[in-house]
Protein backbone atom coordinates (compact mmCIF):
# COMPACT_ATOMS: atom_id res chain seq x y z
CA UNK A 1 0.00 0.00 0.00
CA UNK A 2 1.42 3.50 -1.30
CA UNK A 3 2.02 5.49 1.84
CA UNK A 4 -0.69 8.46 1.79
CA UNK A 5 0.94 11.60 2.54
CA UNK A 6 -2.14 12.84 4.67
CA UNK A 7 -1.37 12.78 8.68
CA UNK A 8 -4.63 12.56 9.98
CA UNK A 9 -5.55 10.09 7.84
CA UNK A 10 -5.62 7.36 10.22
CA UNK A 11 -5.48 9.52 13.56
CA UNK A 12 -9.22 10.42 12.55
CA UNK A 13 -11.96 7.69 11.73
CA UNK A 14 -13.74 10.43 9.69
CA UNK A 15 -10.93 12.82 7.67
CA UNK A 16 -12.30 15.42 5.90
CA UNK A 17 -9.71 17.97 4.27
CA UNK A 18 -10.00 20.75 2.15
CA UNK A 19 -8.11 21.24 -1.45
CA UNK A 20 -7.86 23.78 -4.29
CA UNK A 21 -7.85 22.25 -7.74
CA UNK A 22 -8.98 23.16 -11.53
CA UNK A 23 -10.99 19.98 -12.95
CA UNK A 24 -9.31 17.91 -15.66
CA UNK A 25 -11.77 15.86 -16.67
CA UNK A 26 -14.33 13.20 -15.16
CA UNK A 27 -16.07 10.12 -16.29
CA UNK A 28 -19.40 8.23 -15.37
CA UNK A 29 -19.31 5.92 -11.99
CA UNK A 30 -21.73 3.50 -11.40
CA UNK A 31 -25.68 5.14 -11.88
CA UNK A 32 -25.40 8.67 -11.09
CA UNK A 33 -21.88 9.71 -9.98
CA UNK A 34 -18.75 10.75 -11.83
CA UNK A 35 -15.00 10.34 -10.84
CA UNK A 36 -13.53 14.01 -11.23
CA UNK A 37 -9.94 13.86 -11.86
CA UNK A 38 -8.20 17.23 -10.70
CA UNK A 39 -5.28 18.79 -10.10
CA UNK A 40 -4.03 20.39 -6.90
CA UNK A 41 -1.33 22.46 -6.05
CA UNK A 42 -0.56 20.28 -2.82
CA UNK A 43 -1.32 17.08 -3.69
CA UNK A 44 -1.13 16.76 -7.50
CA UNK A 45 -3.28 14.41 -9.91
CA UNK A 46 -6.21 13.86 -7.45
CA UNK A 47 -9.27 11.63 -8.26
CA UNK A 48 -12.54 11.87 -6.39
CA UNK A 49 -16.20 11.13 -6.50
CA UNK A 50 -19.12 13.16 -6.96
CA UNK A 51 -22.50 11.83 -6.05
CA UNK A 52 -25.17 12.28 -7.82
CA UNK A 53 -23.61 14.78 -10.30
CA UNK A 54 -25.74 13.25 -13.81
CA UNK A 55 -28.96 14.16 -12.19
CA UNK A 56 -30.35 17.55 -13.22
CA UNK A 57 -30.72 18.40 -10.11
CA UNK A 58 -27.49 17.90 -8.53
CA UNK A 59 -26.54 20.12 -5.54
CA UNK A 60 -22.93 20.22 -7.54
CA UNK A 61 -24.56 21.57 -10.91
CA UNK A 62 -21.79 22.56 -13.38
CA UNK A 63 -19.34 23.40 -10.79
CA UNK A 64 -17.22 20.39 -11.75
CA UNK A 65 -17.17 21.04 -14.94
CA UNK A 66 -13.73 20.72 -16.85
CA UNK A 67 -11.69 23.77 -16.70
CA UNK A 68 -12.94 24.63 -13.42
CA UNK A 69 -10.99 26.26 -10.92
CA UNK A 70 -12.41 25.09 -7.59
CA UNK A 71 -12.48 24.94 -3.47
CA UNK A 72 -13.43 21.51 -2.57
CA UNK A 73 -14.33 19.94 0.57
CA UNK A 74 -13.40 15.92 0.59
CA UNK A 75 -14.08 13.11 2.88
CA UNK A 76 -11.65 10.43 2.48
CA UNK A 77 -11.79 6.81 1.58
CA UNK A 78 -10.36 4.03 1.33
CA UNK A 79 -9.48 4.22 -1.99
CA UNK A 80 -11.01 7.29 -3.68
CA UNK A 81 -12.36 10.63 -1.62
CA UNK A 82 -15.78 11.87 -2.17
CA UNK A 83 -16.65 15.27 -2.96
CA UNK A 84 -19.20 17.06 -0.21
CA UNK A 85 -18.62 20.37 -1.45
CA UNK A 86 -17.65 22.42 -4.13
CA UNK A 87 -17.45 26.30 -4.24
CA UNK A 88 -15.89 28.03 -7.62
CA UNK A 89 -12.83 29.71 -7.15
CA UNK A 90 -12.79 30.56 -11.13
CA UNK A 91 -14.45 29.12 -13.61
CA UNK A 92 -13.08 30.99 -17.07
CA UNK A 93 -16.58 31.44 -18.35
CA UNK A 94 -15.25 33.40 -21.38
CA UNK A 95 -13.16 30.56 -22.79
CA UNK A 96 -16.60 27.92 -23.01
CA UNK A 97 -17.72 30.26 -25.20
CA UNK A 98 -15.06 29.83 -27.85
CA UNK A 99 -14.40 26.34 -29.51
CA UNK A 100 -10.70 27.12 -30.28
CA UNK A 101 -10.16 28.08 -26.78
CA UNK A 102 -12.21 25.10 -25.36
CA UNK A 103 -10.04 23.04 -27.47
CA UNK A 104 -7.12 24.32 -26.76
CA UNK A 105 -8.14 24.19 -22.77
CA UNK A 106 -8.81 20.83 -23.94
CA UNK A 107 -5.14 20.13 -24.88
CA UNK A 108 -4.00 21.68 -21.65
CA UNK A 109 -5.79 19.08 -19.38
CA UNK A 110 -5.09 16.76 -21.22
CA UNK A 111 -1.06 17.44 -20.82
CA UNK A 112 -1.17 18.41 -17.44
CA UNK A 113 -3.26 15.23 -16.95
CA UNK A 114 -0.86 13.01 -18.70
CA UNK A 115 2.39 14.41 -16.51
CA UNK A 116 0.82 14.63 -12.85
CA UNK A 117 1.53 12.62 -10.83
CA UNK A 118 -0.97 11.32 -7.67
CA UNK A 119 0.39 12.69 -3.84
CA UNK A 120 2.80 14.60 -5.23
CA UNK A 121 2.39 18.30 -5.25
CA UNK A 122 2.79 20.16 -8.02
CA UNK A 123 2.50 23.76 -7.59
CA UNK A 124 4.71 25.04 -10.76
CA UNK A 125 1.93 22.49 -12.85
CA UNK A 126 -0.81 23.94 -11.23
CA UNK A 127 0.26 27.10 -11.59
CA UNK A 128 1.40 26.77 -15.69
CA UNK A 129 -2.23 25.42 -16.14
CA UNK A 130 -4.08 28.13 -14.44
CA UNK A 131 -2.18 30.96 -15.98
CA UNK A 132 -3.18 28.95 -19.73
CA UNK A 133 -6.49 28.94 -18.94
CA UNK A 134 -6.08 32.54 -17.86
CA UNK A 135 -4.83 33.12 -21.22
CA UNK A 136 -7.47 31.66 -22.99
CA UNK A 137 -10.33 33.03 -20.80
CA UNK A 138 -8.59 36.60 -21.86
CA UNK A 139 -9.08 35.90 -25.68
CA UNK A 140 -5.62 35.43 -26.04
CA UNK A 141 -5.98 31.91 -28.22
CA UNK A 142 -3.07 31.44 -30.92
CA UNK A 143 -1.49 28.27 -31.91
CA UNK A 144 1.71 29.68 -30.16
CA UNK A 145 0.00 29.77 -26.95
CA UNK A 146 -0.06 25.97 -27.45
CA UNK A 147 3.03 25.62 -28.54
CA UNK A 148 4.45 27.67 -25.46
CA UNK A 149 2.50 25.89 -22.91
CA UNK A 150 3.82 22.73 -24.05
CA UNK A 151 7.09 24.04 -23.84
CA UNK A 152 7.01 25.53 -20.17
CA UNK A 153 5.40 21.87 -19.34
CA UNK A 154 8.45 20.05 -20.63
CA UNK A 155 10.57 22.44 -18.42
CA UNK A 156 8.31 22.14 -15.52
CA UNK A 157 8.60 18.12 -15.83
CA UNK A 158 12.08 18.24 -16.62
CA UNK A 159 12.50 17.58 -19.88
CA UNK A 160 12.86 21.16 -21.40
CA UNK A 161 14.15 20.34 -24.88
CA UNK A 162 17.97 22.11 -25.66
CA UNK A 163 16.97 24.30 -28.19
CA UNK A 164 19.72 27.70 -28.21
CA UNK A 165 22.77 25.22 -28.04
CA UNK A 166 23.50 21.48 -29.09
CA UNK A 167 22.34 18.58 -26.58
CA UNK A 168 25.62 16.84 -26.63
CA UNK A 169 28.31 20.03 -27.26
CA UNK A 170 26.79 22.79 -26.25
CA UNK A 171 27.67 24.54 -29.56
CA UNK A 172 25.64 27.59 -30.18
CA UNK A 173 26.42 27.60 -33.94
CA UNK A 174 25.47 25.12 -36.65
CA UNK A 175 22.45 23.70 -35.25
CA UNK A 176 20.55 22.13 -38.29
CA UNK A 177 19.06 18.94 -36.25
CA UNK A 178 16.58 18.21 -33.67
CA UNK A 179 15.99 14.66 -32.06
CA UNK A 180 12.98 13.83 -30.21
CA UNK A 181 15.32 11.26 -27.75
CA UNK A 182 18.30 13.26 -28.05
CA UNK A 183 16.95 15.64 -26.13
CA UNK A 184 16.46 18.70 -28.36
CA UNK A 185 18.86 20.59 -30.70
CA UNK A 186 22.15 19.22 -32.53
CA UNK A 187 24.98 20.75 -34.12
CA UNK A 188 26.12 19.28 -37.29
CA UNK A 189 29.25 16.98 -35.61
CA UNK A 190 26.96 15.55 -33.38
CA UNK A 191 24.61 13.65 -35.46
CA UNK A 192 22.36 12.14 -33.60
CA UNK A 193 19.76 8.98 -34.64
CA UNK A 194 16.55 10.12 -35.66
CA UNK A 195 16.95 13.54 -35.89
CA UNK A 196 15.25 15.89 -38.26
CA UNK A 197 16.32 18.52 -40.45
CA UNK A 198 15.21 22.00 -39.34
CA UNK A 199 14.16 24.93 -41.39
CA UNK A 200 16.09 28.24 -40.37
CA UNK A 201 14.75 30.30 -37.29
CA UNK A 202 12.75 27.57 -35.95
CA UNK A 203 14.57 27.12 -32.89
CA UNK A 204 15.24 30.71 -32.17
CA UNK A 205 11.40 30.73 -32.73
CA UNK A 206 11.04 28.02 -30.29
CA UNK A 207 13.32 29.72 -27.63
CA UNK A 208 11.29 32.58 -27.95
CA UNK A 209 7.82 31.04 -27.08
CA UNK A 210 9.35 28.91 -24.14
CA UNK A 211 10.60 32.26 -22.74
CA UNK A 212 7.61 34.89 -23.28
CA UNK A 213 5.04 35.32 -20.78
CA UNK A 214 2.16 33.00 -22.49
CA UNK A 215 -0.13 36.51 -21.91
CA UNK A 216 2.53 38.70 -24.34
CA UNK A 217 3.55 36.06 -26.70
CA UNK A 218 6.04 37.22 -29.69
CA UNK A 219 4.08 38.48 -33.06
CA UNK A 220 3.30 35.20 -34.67
CA UNK A 221 4.50 34.47 -37.58
CA UNK A 222 2.62 32.05 -39.80
CA UNK A 223 5.59 30.17 -42.37
CA UNK A 224 7.10 28.79 -38.52
CA UNK A 225 4.12 28.49 -36.44
CA UNK A 226 2.50 25.03 -37.42
CA UNK A 227 6.02 23.70 -37.43
CA UNK A 228 6.45 24.61 -34.15
CA UNK A 229 3.68 23.32 -32.58
CA UNK A 230 4.53 19.74 -34.46
CA UNK A 231 8.38 19.72 -32.76
CA UNK A 232 6.34 20.95 -29.29
CA UNK A 233 3.97 18.10 -29.23
CA UNK A 234 6.14 15.44 -30.60
CA UNK A 235 8.93 16.41 -28.19
CA UNK A 236 6.71 16.06 -25.58
CA UNK A 237 5.02 12.91 -26.82
CA UNK A 238 8.24 11.53 -27.35
CA UNK A 239 8.59 11.89 -23.20
CA UNK A 240 5.43 10.93 -21.94
CA UNK A 241 5.18 7.54 -24.24
CA UNK A 242 2.09 8.79 -25.10
CA UNK A 243 -0.07 10.80 -27.77
CA UNK A 244 -1.15 13.57 -27.31
CA UNK A 245 -5.20 13.51 -29.24
CA UNK A 246 -6.55 17.07 -28.21
CA UNK A 247 -3.61 18.53 -30.85
CA UNK A 248 -4.69 15.51 -33.14
CA UNK A 249 -7.72 17.55 -33.77
CA UNK A 250 -6.14 21.06 -33.58
CA UNK A 251 -3.83 20.30 -36.18
CA UNK B 1 -21.72 -21.22 -7.31
CA UNK B 2 -25.54 -22.05 -9.06
CA UNK B 3 -26.67 -24.73 -11.14
CA UNK B 4 -24.76 -23.85 -14.32
CA UNK B 5 -27.68 -22.29 -15.92
CA UNK B 6 -28.86 -20.51 -13.39
CA UNK B 7 -25.14 -19.16 -13.05
CA UNK B 8 -25.02 -18.32 -16.37
CA UNK B 9 -28.12 -15.90 -16.32
CA UNK B 10 -27.12 -13.76 -13.20
CA UNK B 11 -23.42 -13.37 -14.96
CA UNK B 12 -25.04 -11.76 -17.88
CA UNK B 13 -28.03 -10.10 -15.86
CA UNK B 14 -25.42 -8.78 -13.70
CA UNK B 15 -23.52 -7.08 -16.52
CA UNK B 16 -26.86 -4.68 -17.39
CA UNK B 17 -26.58 -0.92 -16.02
CA UNK B 18 -27.93 -0.87 -12.77
CA UNK B 19 -28.54 -4.73 -11.75
CA UNK B 20 -25.74 -5.25 -9.14
CA UNK B 21 -25.26 -8.57 -8.25
CA UNK B 22 -28.21 -9.40 -5.58
CA UNK B 23 -30.43 -8.14 -8.07
CA UNK B 24 -29.06 -10.54 -10.89
CA UNK B 25 -29.51 -13.13 -8.09
CA UNK B 26 -33.10 -11.77 -7.30
CA UNK B 27 -34.35 -11.87 -11.31
CA UNK B 28 -32.78 -15.11 -12.09
CA UNK B 29 -34.80 -16.69 -9.01
CA UNK B 30 -38.05 -14.91 -10.40
CA UNK B 31 -37.61 -16.09 -13.81
CA UNK B 32 -37.14 -19.73 -12.57
CA UNK B 33 -40.36 -19.79 -10.79
CA UNK B 34 -42.87 -17.81 -13.19
CA UNK B 35 -44.43 -19.75 -15.50
CA UNK B 36 -42.41 -20.81 -18.16
CA UNK B 37 -44.03 -19.52 -21.04
CA UNK B 38 -43.65 -15.68 -19.29
CA UNK B 39 -40.01 -16.25 -19.14
CA UNK B 40 -39.94 -17.39 -22.91
CA UNK B 41 -41.84 -13.90 -23.94
CA UNK B 42 -38.83 -12.49 -22.34
CA UNK B 43 -36.41 -14.28 -24.25
CA UNK B 44 -38.15 -13.54 -27.40
CA UNK B 45 -38.73 -10.06 -26.86
CA UNK B 46 -35.28 -9.85 -26.90
CA UNK B 47 -34.27 -11.56 -29.52
CA UNK B 48 -36.87 -9.48 -31.31
CA UNK B 49 -35.38 -6.37 -30.42
CA UNK B 50 -32.16 -7.04 -31.02
CA UNK B 51 -33.05 -8.36 -34.35
CA UNK B 52 -35.65 -5.92 -36.28
CA UNK B 53 -34.29 -2.68 -35.09
CA UNK B 54 -31.36 -1.14 -36.12
CA UNK B 55 -30.94 2.44 -36.93
CA UNK B 56 -32.70 4.92 -39.42
CA UNK B 57 -30.86 5.59 -42.28
CA UNK B 58 -32.18 9.31 -41.97
CA UNK B 59 -31.76 10.33 -38.52
CA UNK B 60 -29.92 7.63 -37.05
CA UNK B 61 -32.60 7.09 -33.99
CA UNK B 62 -33.79 3.78 -33.44
CA UNK B 63 -35.93 2.09 -35.89
CA UNK B 64 -37.56 -0.75 -37.11
CA UNK B 65 -37.25 -0.69 -40.56
CA UNK B 66 -35.35 1.53 -42.83
CA UNK B 67 -36.60 4.94 -40.98
CA UNK B 68 -37.81 5.46 -37.34
CA UNK B 69 -41.17 6.36 -37.06
CA UNK B 70 -40.58 9.75 -36.45
CA UNK B 71 -39.01 10.22 -39.86
CA UNK B 72 -42.05 8.53 -41.25
CA UNK B 73 -44.41 10.43 -40.10
CA UNK B 74 -45.52 13.74 -42.61
CA UNK B 75 -47.06 15.44 -40.11
CA UNK B 76 -43.84 16.24 -38.68
CA UNK B 77 -42.17 19.47 -39.59
CA UNK B 78 -39.09 18.67 -41.69
CA UNK B 79 -37.71 22.47 -41.42
CA UNK B 80 -36.50 21.82 -38.16
CA UNK B 81 -34.15 19.16 -36.38
CA UNK B 82 -33.24 18.93 -33.51
CA UNK B 83 -29.75 17.68 -33.08
CA UNK B 84 -28.74 15.52 -30.31
CA UNK B 85 -25.81 13.01 -28.89
CA UNK B 86 -28.03 9.73 -28.44
CA UNK B 87 -31.28 8.45 -29.34
CA UNK B 88 -32.34 8.34 -25.66
CA UNK B 89 -32.54 11.90 -26.16
CA UNK B 90 -34.98 11.88 -28.51
CA UNK B 91 -37.24 10.11 -26.11
CA UNK B 92 -36.63 12.75 -23.46
CA UNK B 93 -37.16 15.81 -25.81
CA UNK B 94 -40.43 14.49 -27.52
CA UNK B 95 -42.14 13.37 -23.93
CA UNK B 96 -42.25 17.55 -23.76
CA UNK B 97 -44.25 17.54 -26.40
CA UNK B 98 -43.48 20.77 -27.85
CA UNK B 99 -41.31 19.91 -30.39
CA UNK B 100 -43.03 18.94 -33.68
CA UNK B 101 -39.85 18.55 -36.07
CA UNK B 102 -37.34 16.21 -36.63
CA UNK B 103 -34.03 14.69 -34.96
CA UNK B 104 -30.52 14.07 -35.91
CA UNK B 105 -28.54 11.37 -33.55
CA UNK B 106 -24.93 12.42 -33.65
CA UNK B 107 -24.16 9.95 -31.96
CA UNK B 108 -21.84 11.72 -28.94
CA UNK B 109 -20.24 14.93 -27.96
CA UNK B 110 -16.91 16.45 -29.54
CA UNK B 111 -14.07 15.32 -26.51
CA UNK B 112 -10.76 15.54 -28.49
CA UNK B 113 -9.06 14.28 -25.44
CA UNK B 114 -11.05 10.78 -25.51
CA UNK B 115 -10.69 10.78 -29.39
CA UNK B 116 -13.59 11.99 -30.71
CA UNK B 117 -13.66 14.87 -33.46
CA UNK B 118 -15.92 15.58 -35.84
CA UNK B 119 -15.32 12.69 -37.87
CA UNK B 120 -15.98 10.12 -34.95
CA UNK B 121 -19.39 11.65 -35.34
CA UNK B 122 -22.39 12.33 -37.97
CA UNK B 123 -21.72 15.24 -39.15
CA UNK B 124 -20.82 14.58 -42.73
CA UNK B 125 -24.13 12.48 -42.54
CA UNK B 126 -25.90 16.14 -41.39
CA UNK B 127 -24.16 17.69 -43.70
CA UNK B 128 -25.82 15.55 -46.30
CA UNK B 129 -29.45 16.11 -44.76
CA UNK B 130 -28.85 20.25 -44.43
CA UNK B 131 -27.79 19.97 -48.56
CA UNK B 132 -30.42 17.50 -49.30
CA UNK B 133 -33.76 18.32 -47.20
CA UNK B 134 -35.69 21.18 -47.08
CA UNK B 135 -34.29 22.04 -43.33
CA UNK B 136 -34.22 25.79 -42.23
CA UNK B 137 -33.18 25.28 -38.74
CA UNK B 138 -30.53 22.92 -36.68
CA UNK B 139 -31.71 23.21 -32.73
CA UNK B 140 -28.42 21.40 -30.83
CA UNK B 141 -29.86 19.59 -27.69
CA UNK B 142 -26.87 18.72 -26.22
CA UNK B 143 -25.70 18.09 -22.90
CA UNK B 144 -25.03 21.42 -20.96
CA UNK B 145 -21.22 20.20 -20.63
CA UNK B 146 -17.92 21.31 -22.12
CA UNK B 147 -18.45 18.73 -24.39
CA UNK B 148 -22.12 19.02 -25.56
CA UNK B 149 -21.02 23.11 -25.82
CA UNK B 150 -17.97 22.36 -27.93
CA UNK B 151 -20.62 20.31 -30.22
CA UNK B 152 -22.87 23.39 -30.63
CA UNK B 153 -20.17 26.08 -31.24
CA UNK B 154 -19.16 23.95 -33.73
CA UNK B 155 -22.03 23.11 -35.32
CA UNK B 156 -23.22 26.76 -35.11
CA UNK B 157 -19.46 27.82 -37.35
CA UNK B 158 -19.87 24.50 -39.59
CA UNK B 159 -23.52 25.17 -40.76
CA UNK B 160 -24.70 28.75 -40.48
CA UNK B 161 -22.57 29.26 -43.68
CA UNK B 162 -24.89 27.52 -45.29
CA UNK B 163 -27.71 29.25 -45.13
CA UNK B 164 -29.08 27.38 -41.62
CA UNK B 165 -30.19 28.88 -38.36
CA UNK B 166 -28.48 27.51 -35.27
CA UNK B 167 -29.55 27.45 -31.66
CA UNK B 168 -29.04 26.18 -28.97
CA UNK B 169 -31.78 24.50 -26.05
CA UNK B 170 -31.10 27.58 -23.29
CA UNK B 171 -29.87 26.20 -19.91
CA UNK B 172 -31.05 27.78 -16.95
CA UNK B 173 -32.06 26.87 -13.89
CA UNK B 174 -34.02 23.52 -12.92
CA UNK B 175 -37.45 23.95 -12.31
CA UNK B 176 -38.29 23.55 -8.62
CA UNK B 177 -34.80 24.65 -7.49
CA UNK B 178 -33.99 27.32 -5.37
CA UNK B 179 -31.68 30.53 -6.77
CA UNK B 180 -29.66 30.50 -4.30
CA UNK B 181 -28.27 26.36 -4.40
CA UNK B 182 -27.38 27.39 -8.40
CA UNK B 183 -24.30 27.54 -8.94
CA UNK B 184 -22.04 30.15 -11.36
CA UNK B 185 -22.11 28.43 -14.42
CA UNK B 186 -25.53 27.50 -14.04
CA UNK B 187 -27.01 31.29 -13.18
CA UNK B 188 -24.49 32.51 -15.80
CA UNK B 189 -25.85 30.71 -18.56
CA UNK B 190 -29.53 31.14 -17.20
CA UNK B 191 -28.77 34.99 -17.38
CA UNK B 192 -26.97 34.96 -21.15
CA UNK B 193 -30.12 33.06 -22.26
CA UNK B 194 -32.84 35.06 -20.31
CA UNK B 195 -36.09 35.90 -21.86
CA UNK B 196 -38.29 39.09 -22.88
CA UNK B 197 -41.45 39.14 -20.82
ZN1 LIG C 1 27.20 19.16 -30.97
ZN1 LIG D 1 -35.41 8.79 -38.30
Amino acid sequence: MPDRARGTKYACPVAIRHDQAIVLRSYPFGDADRVVVLVSPNNGKIRTVAKGVRKTKSRFGGRLEPFTHVDLVLYEGRNLDTITQVAIVEPFRRLRGNLDAVVGAGLMVEAVDAVAQEEESSLRLFLLLQRGLKALDAGYYSPDLITAFLLKLADVVGVAPALMECASCGRRDGLTRFSFAGGGVHCHNCQPEGGVRLRAGITAYLDSLAQAELMSLPTLDASLSGEAMGIARRFLEHHLDRKLFSLAAIE
Amino acid sequence: MFEGPVQRLIDELARLPGVGRKTAQRLAFHLLTVEEADARRLSVAIADMREQVGQCRRCFNVAAGEECAICRDVKRDADVVCVVERPQDIVVVERTQEFRGLYHVLGGSLSPINGVGPDQLRMAELKNRVEGESIQELIVATNPTVEGDATAMYIAREFKPLGVRVSRLASGLPVGGDLDYADEITLGRALAGRMEL
